[in-house]
């Protein structure tokens, strides 16, 4: 017989928690305040501002005319281009979402599991948060000397024999571009999900061994069910920064792909604020229905 | 615990993972010896520590060094405001509030808005109100609305299936609310919160687009290597780079020796100290 | 001078704090004044502000953003900066939010002393310039003082001081392309297929889309920079088939971008700023600014002063237009590859040999410099497409913002998409 996380006791005993109200104390209003007044300030009133000038009406030369007009979203939706930019984003993200899941699970079970001692762990975690020290801006510039024409990776597999012509879909490819996300948000999968691993307690593992399961069973009836809370936060994680991406997608893109935050920042650049905020807005939305869809498999919060 | 399942095959996995992480940082580092007439592309043209003294003498386009301390700085802020922030904030969420899901799908959205038009708002939102910006005001914020949501679903993580007993254990025996965090779940969930203040770090150190309208007169390391861009940019750039990545190395390098120093003389003194309380 | 950086970061740090009455035998003594000077980094040399110091006593510090940036931020918050260094096309996006005050030309010293180009239209010996797309002259003059509306004639408010402006054309390798290269055609042309790039900044890129298109004779433009709606579908429709056809490498927008494409060899043809080009060569890399049948593209930026600047501040803004208009600068940035607004102040500050060789398009006497010290040019080297007159005079076409510039970038970001 193989157990399931749901049948174990210390899953019920966390449930039946008896501290938890809807309403809760005045604790919990001045614990969460700050980050609520961050948020308020910071993101709320900018992002009013935002929703309201995707309303306002704009001309050439005349930026920003106070109005009420829908024309900024029906824009959006009437025109066959933003099917199609959402279509590639919404297929960038699927890719890299799976990419990153496998990846970061089998990384995140390897920190948590093989690695038994704590400052080993953190120095892994260091190790993997030095590259990220070097400014963006630099690392995105040294894709060209690694994968371009002329790069490490087509001298290598030229010099080895491998190919007599630089394989050109290396830089400037939807695969760069998907490599460049799977390089810069692993990281983001495995951190939670790490978080959550490290929440299971040894002994169930053990218990399962001891009842003849096996390592796969162990991992899909005990590890994963109980890791799902860090997954669907990775997951969060991955699918928010891969639908806002511009930065990516046009550097390892070469300019040529396009991707919803792209067509943004096009009319940013522009002073077109109206229909990029209402593009902003429609992102938005697309994107929160995406992570509720999400949310509601996967309670984040229900073992708090 | 029995030995684990392809042990051999995980430690593969993990090590090519590594090297994956830092083929940028190779190129970076072989591109820094560019010699003195070299580009930020092969081929190389000699090899010299030209950039690396360039770096340190006088740069005609931006301010290094000015944006790099200004980039530690409001990292080690923004790192401070994340973890803590996001650890009462967690606190809360296990008690549970009215609004709790409002505020979590504020962040999601903040996570999701694209930087651009964050920044642009609240570069326009303090010019509205006549405030003017400044890194450690507007800039903190900006990247504060960057890194909280990552802080608050970590903490999420973190706290998942967090056995109530160990705090109920200690109010039964009398200690108090602030107690109970300070000695008895801050020392179980220490290791996930360095973990939070390397991400609030990380993220707000390399932050580019959130920065570009938020941040004042001033600039961030980030913006202002972007910046430079804008005209004839050099290998040193590269030697920046390879400077960042070799210094982190040493003080890591240095921490764990002392820690593991610091371990051994424990042991023979047959100290208990650092054991926790 | 070793301690330059350090100096600076002081400065800004005493700055910051308040502490602003340094002791300094300044002729300003009594209090310094900041000048917060936001643009890109194309004319932030720090040797500028260094300068500025040691003739005015005027602290200048940079906010070098991305031309995205800087554009947003004149629109979005005026009051961060007191001079903007921002390109002539964008003012007609700029002017009418009213966030520019016009300069009072009576307090420049050197008025009419600069190029005609920007007051008049014409070229210093009086033959007219190109106008199709947004010419500077055209957004020059303002008809009153904080106006949003400009003159149609020359007036006593000018917009902007002119800082650089240049001619652009196309960039190639020379050693990898093998024969001569002498019409914008050439940039669709199927020998490059997969090896070509062009500028993602929509209202430039789709100006040299336009060259391209009316080269090849596959559309004409009453004018190139103010396209109807029928000229922008047929200009996409070809890049369109084009960028499907593999013709394009990558698409590039930072200045740095264009030199890493060609000096890696990613690219063989694309256009490019006179810079880049430089960058590229010294690297010991070939590569050739080529002059076109078909003429250039041309583009210029200035320093315009935002409203909220008055009293001493302003003061000191007029002080540093004059002493940027003075030669020290023009020199400094005429060294760039770039030309600068009043030519005979800083040919004073050139070398013969230099004047020659930027200017007139003689051969090279001597190693040619660049503003910060680098070797450009080695004795007998010419500069491409040869002296001043023959640059500017071949404009065929400004940078532009246009009436359709709606249509026009939902028509890009489709291109973009395809």
């Amino acid at each position: 017989m193989v157990m399931t996380a749901t049948d174990l006791p210390s899953t019920e005993a966390a449930a039946a928690k008896p501290r938890r109200s809807p309403v809760g104390n005045a604790y919990a209003y001045l614990q969460a305040l700050p980050m609520a007044l961050i948020f308020g300030v910071f993101f709320l009133i900018p992002i009013a501002l935002v929703v309201v000038v995707s309303f306002f009406d704009y001309q050439s030369f005349d930026i920003l005319i106070p109005d009420f007009v829908t024309f900024n979203y029906t824009d959006v939706f009437s025109s066959e281009v933003t099917y199609r930019t959402y279509l590639q984003t919404l297929t960038f993200c699927l890719i890299v979402w799976a990419i990153t899941l496998v990846l970061g699970f089998t990384i995140a079970h390897f920190l948590a599991f093989y690695i038994t001692s704590l400052p080993l762990q953190i120095v892994c975690f260091l190790i993997c948060t030095i590259p990220f020290w070097t400014s963006n801006v630099i690392r995105m510039v040294s894709w060209i000397p690694f994968l371009g024409r002329n790069g490490l990776v087509n001298q290598g597999l030229m010099g080895a024999g491998i190919t007599d012509e630089p394989i050109e879909w290396l830089l400037y490819s939807e695969f760069a571009v998907i490599l460049g996300y799977v390089h810069l948000y692993t990281l983001f999968m495995i951190v939670p999900i790490f978080n959550s691993m490290i929440r299971i307690d040894k002994s169930l593992i053990e218990a399962a061994k001891d009842q003849g399961a096996t390592s796969w069973q162990i991992l899909k009836n005990v590890v994963i069910p109980l890791s799902k809370p860090g997954i669907a936060i990775g997951s969060v994680f991955v699918l928010a920064i891969v639908m806002g991406d511009f930065i990516t997608v046009t550097v390892l893109g070469g300019g040529q792909i396009a991707s919803v935050a792209k067509t943004i920042q096009t009319e940013l650049s522009y002073l077109q604020f109206p229909p990029a905020a209402a593009n902003a807005v429609v992102l938005l939305g697309v994107s929160i229905l995406m992570i509720f869809a999400l949310l509601r498999i996967v309670d984040i919060r229900k073992e708090l | 615990m029995a030995k684990l399942p392809y042990r051999g095959l995980m430690i593969a996995i993990f090590i090519a993972f590594v090297l994956f992480l830092y083929t940028p940082i190779f190129t970076i580092i072989i591109l820094s010896f560019q010699g003195p007439d070299g580009g930020l592309t092969f081929p190389m043209r000699g090899v010299s520590l030209h950039w690396f003294a360039e770096l340190f003498g006088p740069q005609s386009i931006g301010d290094v060094w000015g944006a790099f301390y200004r980039s530690l700085s409001l990292g080690g802020l923004v790192m401070v405001f994340t973890v803590v922030l996001s650890l009462m904030a967690g606190l809360a969420y296990r008690r549970g509030f009215l609004g709790s899901t409002a505020l979590l799908y504020v962040a999601i959205a903040s996570l999701i808005m694209p930087s651009v038009v964050v920044s642009l708002g609240i570069g326009a939102g303090f010019e509205l109100a006549g405030v003017q910006r400044h890194w450690s005001t507007s800039g903190l914020g900006a990247h504060l609305t960057w890194t909280l949501p990552f802080g608050l679903l970590i903490i999420f993580a973190v706290f998942n299936r967090f056995d109530p007993a160990f705090e109920e254990a200690a109010r039964d025996q009398g200690a108090t609310g602030w107690q109970t965090i300070r000695y008895v779940v801050l020392p179980i969930i220490a290791p996930s919160l360095i973990g939070i203040a390397l991400f609030g770090f990380t993220l707000s150190y390399d932050e580019l687009a959130r920065s570009s309208q938020a941040i004042g007169a001033v600039n961030t390391l980030p913006i202002e290597l972007q910046a430079m861009q804008t005209n004839a940019t050099t290998p040193i750039i590269y030697a920046l780079g390879t400077l960042t990545t070799g210094l982190s190395f040493l003080v890591i390098g240095i921490t764990v020796g002392a820690a593991m120093l610091i371990r051994r003389q424990q042991q023979r003194q047959g100290s208990d100290a650092g054991k926790g309380v | 001078m070793s301690t330059k950086p350090t100096r600076r970061s002081v400065l800004k740090g005493a700055a910051a704090l308040g502490t602003t009455a340094l002791a300094a035998p300044y002729v300003h003594a009594q209090e310094m004044v900041t000048l917060r000077l936001a643009g890109t980094g194309v004319n932030a040399y720090n040797e500028i502000a260094e300068k500025a110091m040691e003739d005015l006593g005027v602290m200048v510090e940079y906010t070098t953003l991305t031309s995205d940036d800087v554009v947003r931020r004149a629109v979005t918050q005026p009051t961060s900066f007191d001079l903007l260094d921002t390109e002539y096309w964008m003012l007609k996006k700029i002017i009418p939010t009213g966030n520019i005050l016009g300069m009072d030309t009576t307090r420049i010293k050197y008025f009419d002393q600069i190029v005609p180009i920007f007051t008049k239209g014409e070229l210093p010996d009086g033959t007219k310039i190109a106008d199709q797309g947004t010419a500077p002259y055209e957004v020059s003059f303002l008809e009153k003082q904080g106006g949003e509306d400009f003159a149609t004639e020359t007036t006593q408010f000018m917009t902007a001081i002119p800082t650089v402006y240049n001619a652009d054309t196309l960039g190639i390798r020379p050693d990898l392309i093998n024969r001569p290269i002498e019409s914008w055609a050439e940039l669709l042309n199927p020998e490059f297929a997969g090896k070509a790039s062009i500028l993602n900044i929509p209202s430039i890129g789709i100006m040299d889309a336009a060259m391209v298109a009316e080269s090849m004779g596959e559309v004409t433009y009453a004018d190139k920079g103010n396209m109807t709606r029928e000229e922008i579908d047929k200009t996409i429709a070809l890049m369109i088939e084009a960028k499907k056809a593999g013709q394009f490498r990558a698409f590039w927008k930072d200045f740095n971008e264009s030199v890493n494409l060609m000096a890696s060899g990613e690219v063989v043809i694309q256009s490019m700023w006179s810079p880049a080009v430089t960058a590229v060569k010294s690297q010991g890399i070939p590569c050739v600014y080529q002059p076109l049948k078909e003429g250039y593209r041309a583009w210029a930026a200035g320093l315009t002063l935002p409203t909220h600047v008055s009293g001493r501040t302003l003061d000191a803004a007029y002080e540093f237009i004059d002493w940027y208009l003075s030669g020290w600068v023009g020199a400094f940035l005429n060294r760039q590859g770039y030309y600068t607004a009043v030519l005979s102040t800083a040919e004073e500050y050139m070398s013969p040999a230099e004047w020659s060789y930027w200017m007139e398009g003689g051969a090279a006497t001597e190693p040619m410099l660049s503003p910060t010290g680098d070797v450009l040019a080695q004795p007998g080297d010419t500069r491409d497409g040869g002296s001043y007159w023959e640059r500017m005079g071949g404009v065929a076409c400004w940078n532009a913002v246009m009436d359709e510039d709606r249509y026009m970038v939902r028509k890009w970001n489709e291109f973009i998409a395809a």
